[in-house]
């Protein structure tokens, strides 16, 4: 219960924060484009920016992290929540104007999840979507409101079109156009259209916001601190990711006191007080805080000398550590590394294509409705066996404590995620893992 | 070999020798000259690649220094200083680093601690000891990367000017292959840097342990170096002992194809070396004109020798000519022609020669005709002297018995029957006396040609022995002394060799001329003794003796005993000798005497052996 009160107390900020300044402001204009930066693809699996735009699905976190109905109207368990039963929406389209039904719906959820899926099988019956498997699944709502299950109209790569707020117009000159989706079931956004600028450096980002040529930037957060120096209207999601170095249990690092000594090595503070710069939350325990009720399941504390001793005078092959191109990611590795190197590890950094790796550094995002629907998530993303746990937070502890005690999994620090908008931009609210809600958005007309 | 071809061979030798030691003489210099050019090109360019890095040192220094006095690192160092937060700056030195286009840059604090580093962003925190260096001076510096190589650099520390406490800026450049790219060279000339990055290399300077000399480690202005592994030695040499190391490198076996390499150590601030310099000049171009050059010396050379070989047979014709015409002059003397002359020319010392033999030859040929006319009128007047006595002795019993005759006319009948009868018989006697003495002049004024046949010497002697002393056995060699009464009381001893002793020779005449011989050792032994005859074989020669044991010849006798008539003898012609010499000669052989007073006389007949 204090752990809903603390989410919604920091997500109460945020919002207060963004709608002070209109406060004093009549009801949202309709009309306009919002435009947005982005360094990556918007496309990009699971939480490209696009995605949560176009696609729906079955249900959805609210800003506040409450679970909300989307595409489903309502669900129950059955059988010790071994078999869920989601009711679909009736009178939905897909933007091609074709109706939304549970054979597609079936459809797109099988594409979407091939291997290591959170259920045995799924399948329509009549009204509603069947999910049935040998475990419980007691976290299955939670889960399907994750971009990684937006139900999609075709199956593969490139699908048709969803059923989101907006609709795909076009894609020139590095820019992809969404139009407002008149028809939406949740309702016509704001805004007529999102011009989406793709691949843009975040610098470039900053620069065309202050000259008035973005709406919408990114901030990553290690720049956070840069950007409220710069006095940027930010939109901040706190605690939105965790970054972990996943090991492999197998050839190099097969013994698990080398992995012990690995998780002994790393200096967390210089990673979150220099890298992060102080925007990081050095990670006791792969859940923060606000959604597990529980700060630390272990030391977090660089000792060195517990990490030679757990070694042994082992001297394991050259290890290959793998992180993703973002420059923060690889100077955290290059951290990682020299840290190793000082505990008698000779650490080789590739890049993230190389996938007989030994360790990868990775970031998990955090839903933050549910502390064991988080941990799910994150066993089932790294994927790791998935903790039988009960209901309360001593089962999800405990259940945490045997995903970590098998020293495959080393949290390191949560990070928060943010945006920087534009004056004219009114009610942008972040999820709990940061993806902002722009369908939700209204701008103020021009001066 | 003719006194001319020694000529030409000692001109030709004497002129070749001073060619060839001037060639030589020139080449050394030259190619001594050459090299020296070459080390002095080698060092204008050495003392210019130092001056290039010293420049890059002053660039770096330079720029650490404009980084250490600007507004930005002194507001960076005043912002930490009062907030004791660093981590905001944790990227500032990549962006200073590529503002002020450098390589390196580490901020670290007063302590020595990286505060950013641009090389190595994830080594904030660490301490680099580097960064407490106080020298102004940029100094060398191995710097780790972290992919776990490391790279040679040239650095420079500057404290942040105006600030306090006191950071530190530590930046440097790269000695990369875009370091060697942007050194000046000259064509034919490549520089490289041996600095050997890829690995960790344990390095004491000097006297250290290095790795092993790794080729690719070499890199020049296009990546790699042509013909790497050949600089070993030399780079080894400048790791090793930490000096500049000149040497000639010869990249294949042909001359062109080499380089003159200098390394040159490259060193830190503790005189460790951390890399070598290499700078080589390719000595093709010298390789090429020393060859030029040198076919032109051998080519004038080879001429100089030619000409050279010309003018000595010219000179050597010259000087040669008088002295091969005074040679065939003077064999045709020896020869017995005396009627030559020679040419005299000019008025040197060959000219007096020739002159002096031209009247040598016209003296000989003068002293020889009166010579000859006086020898004649001396034979005619000892042929006449010898007829006289000859003649005069017959003749003067003719007288008397003609006067006796003529006496007797006046006795009786029966009395002058008698003296006539006598006085006939006498002349008779007389007469023939007379004919008898004619006859012996004839026959050695018609001594008969010889009739050659081949014969055993032993035969010969055996004949002539057996004939005047008949009671010998042929074979026993022995004395026999009873023969001494038919020789008057002389005995005969016969000593021959048993081996075979063929001559070539007329029998009838070489028997006459032992006769003689023996005839004549019988006369000089009127009161007996002993006759030895022999024959042996003297290499390609066979000897014949014939000794008696008479009174003997003083030497007088015995260089006059051959002249004809000459004789020692009361009655003789002095015409036996004289033929047995004749035959001898007849027959190519020689016949000596040997002979003193009192002891006899052995003459010594030699003759050529017959040949198969």
């Amino acid at each position: 219960m204090l752990r809903r009160l603390a989410i919604r107390a920091v997500f109460g900020l945020t919002a207060l924060l963004l709608a002070l300044p209109a406060a004093a402001r009549t009801r949202p204009r309709y009309g306009d484009t919002l435009r947005v930066e982005v360094s990556g693809d918007p496309w990009e699996r699971p939480g490209g920016l696009a995605r949560r735009l176009v696609f729906d699905g079955l249900t959805q976190m609210a800003p506040d992290g409450e679970l909300e109905p989307a595409l489903a109207i309502s669900w129950a368990s059955e059988n010790n929540d071994h078999r869920w039963q989601f009711r679909l929406r009736p009178g939905v389209h897909f933007h091609d104007g074709s109706s939304v039904t549970t054979t597609a719906v079936v459809a797109s959820l099988m594409a979407s999840c091939t291997a290591n899926c959170p259920w045995d099988s799924v399948r329509a019956l009549a009204t509603s979507i069947v999910f049935t498997s040998d475990e419980a699944m007691p976290q299955l709502p939670q889960l399907l409101a994750g971009s990684e299950f937006l139900i999609a109209k075709g199956a593969g790569a490139d699908p048709d079109g969803g059923t989101g707020a907006f609709e795909v117009s076009g894609f020139a000159n590095g820019t992809l156009t969404l139009a407002a989706n008149d028809s939406s079931w949740a309702g016509r956004p704001f805004v007529d259209a999102i011009e989406i600028r793709v691949n843009r450096a975040v610098n470039d980002q900053w620069i065309d916001l202050a000259a008035g040529r973005t709406d919408v930037a990114e901030v990553p957060a290690e720049s956070i601190r840069g950007a409220q120096q710069q006095h940027l209207n930010l939109a901040l999601a706190p605690q939105a990711e965790v970054l972990a170095l996943q090991l492999s249990d197998r050839g190099a690092l097969a013994n698990a006191n080398l992995r012990a000594a690995i998780g002994y090595a790393i200096d967390r503070n210089a990673i979150a007080n220099v890298i992060f710069q102080k925007q990081g939350k050095i990670s006791a325990a792969l859940l923060p805080q606000s959604v597990s009720g529980y700060a630390f399941l272990f030391s977090a504390e660089r000792d060195l000398n517990k990490a030679h001793e757990l070694r042994g005078g082992m001297t394991p092959a050259p290890l290959v550590l793998t992180a993703g191109a973002d420059a923060a990611l690889q100077l955290t590795a290059q951290r990682i590394i020299l840290n190793l190197r000082e505990a008698g590890f000779n650490v080789q950094l590739a890049g993230p294509a190389v996938r007989a790796a030994d360790m990868r550094l990775r970031t998990f995002a955090m839903q933050g409705a549910d502390a064991a629907g988080d941990l799910v998530s994150v066993a089932l993303a790294s994927g790791l066996a998935v903790p039988a746990m009960g209901a309360g937070p001593s089962s999800t502890y405990n259940a945490e404590r045997e995903l970590l005690e098998h020293r495959t999994l080393i949290p390191l620090v949560h990070l928060p995620r943010a945006w920087a908008v534009s004056g004219r931009v009114r009610d942008l609210q972040l999820r709990y893992d940061g993806s902002p809600v722009l369908e939700g958005v209204s701008l103020e007309a021009a001066k | 070999m003719s006194l001319r071809q020694k000529l030409l061979l000692l001109f030709s030798l004497t002129i070749a020798a001073a060619v060839a030691a001037v060639a030589w003489t020139v080449l050394i210099r030259i190619r001594h000259v050459f090299e020296q050019r070459d080390q002095e090109e080698t060092a204008l360019f050495v003392g210019q690649f130092q001056r290039e890095f010293q420049n890059r040192s002053t660039d770096v220094v330079a720029a650490v220094g404009r980084l250490a006095g600007s507004e930005r690192a002194r507001s960076m160092a005043v912002e930490i200083g009062q907030t004791g937060d660093s981590a905001l700056f944790v990227n500032e030195a990549q962006r200073m680093a590529q503002d002020a286009h450098l390589d390196f840059l580490e901020i670290a604090s007063p302590a020595g601690e990286i505060i950013s580093s641009a090389q190595w962003p994830a080594r904030f925190g660490y301490t680099d000891a580097a960064a407490l260096t106080q020298s102004t001076a940029s100094f060398l510096k191995r710097e780790g990367l972290p992919d776990g190589t490391e790279t040679l650099g040239l650095f420079a520390v500057r404290p942040v000017r105006g600030a306090d406490p006191s950071f530190r800026i530590l930046g440097g450049q790269k000695l990369d292959q875009a370091f060697v790219t942007g050194l000046p060279v000259a064509p034919g000339m490549t520089v490289g840097l041996y600095a050997n990055n890829a690995v960790q290399v344990q390095m004491q300077a000097p006297g250290g342990t290095f790795a092993g000399f790794d080729p690719r480690q070499l890199i020049g202005p296009d990546g790699s170096v042509a013909n790497a592994q050949a600089y070993e030695p030399v780079v080894m040499s400048a790791l090793r002992g930490g000096n500049q190391t000149s040497s000639i490198i010869y990249l294949t076996k042909r001359r062109e194809d080499s380089i003159n390499l200098t390394a040159l150590p490259l060193k830190n601030e503790q005189g460790q070396v951390l890399a070598v310099l290499t700078v080589a000049i390719s000595r093709a171009g010298m390789v090429a004109a020393q060859q030029h050059i040198r076919a032109i010396a051998y080519g004038v050379a080879s001429g100089g020798i030619l000409l050279a070989i010309i003018f000595s047979l010219w000179i050597a014709a010259r000087v040669s000519r008088p002295i091969e015409e005074l040679a065939r002059a003077s064999e045709a003397v020896a020869a017995g022609n005396w009627d030559v002359s020679v040419a005299e020319r000019g008025r040197d010392e060959l000219a007096v020669l020739a002159r002096s033999f031209n009247h040598m030859t016209a003296q000989l040929t003068a002293q020889r005709e009166r010579l000859v006319q006086t020898e004649r009128v001396a034979a005619w007047r000892e042929l006449a002297r010898r007829l006289a006595h000859e003649l005069k002795n017959p003749l003067f019993p003719l007288q008397l018995t003609v006067e006796n005759l003529v006496r007797a006319r006046q006795l009786g009948a029966e009395e002058f029957e008698e003296v006539f009868r006598e006085s006939t018989q006498t002349l008779g006697m007389e007469i023939a006396n007379l004919k008898t003495i004619i006859g012996r002049f004839s026959d050695f004024s018609k001594m008969p040609k010889p009739e050659i046949e081949r014969l055993e010497a032993s035969d010969a002697i055996w004949r002539v022995a057996l004939l005047y002393f008949p009671s010998l056995v042929r074979g026993s060699a022995i004395e026999d002394g009873a023969a001494a009464a038919s020789m008057d009381r002389i005995r005969c001893s016969v000593e021959v060799s048993l081996e075979p002793m063929p001559l070539d020779a007329d029998p009838e005449l070489l028997h006459r001329a032992l006769s003689n011989l023996v005839l004549n050792a019988r006369d000089a032994m009127p009161e007996g003794g002993t006759l030895r005859l022999g024959a042996r074989p003297v290499g390609n020669w066979i000897e014949l003796t014939v000794a008696d044991t008479g009174e003997g010849l003083t030497p007088e006798e015995c260089g006059r005993l051959f002249t004809p008539y000459y004789t020692t003898k009361q009655h003789g012609t002095g015409l036996g000798l004289a033929i047995v010499q004749s035959v001898i000669a007849d027959h190519s052989g020689t016949i000596a005497v040997e002979s003193n007073v009192g002891s006899g006389a052995t003459f010594v007949i030699t003759l050529p052996r017959a040949t198969a």
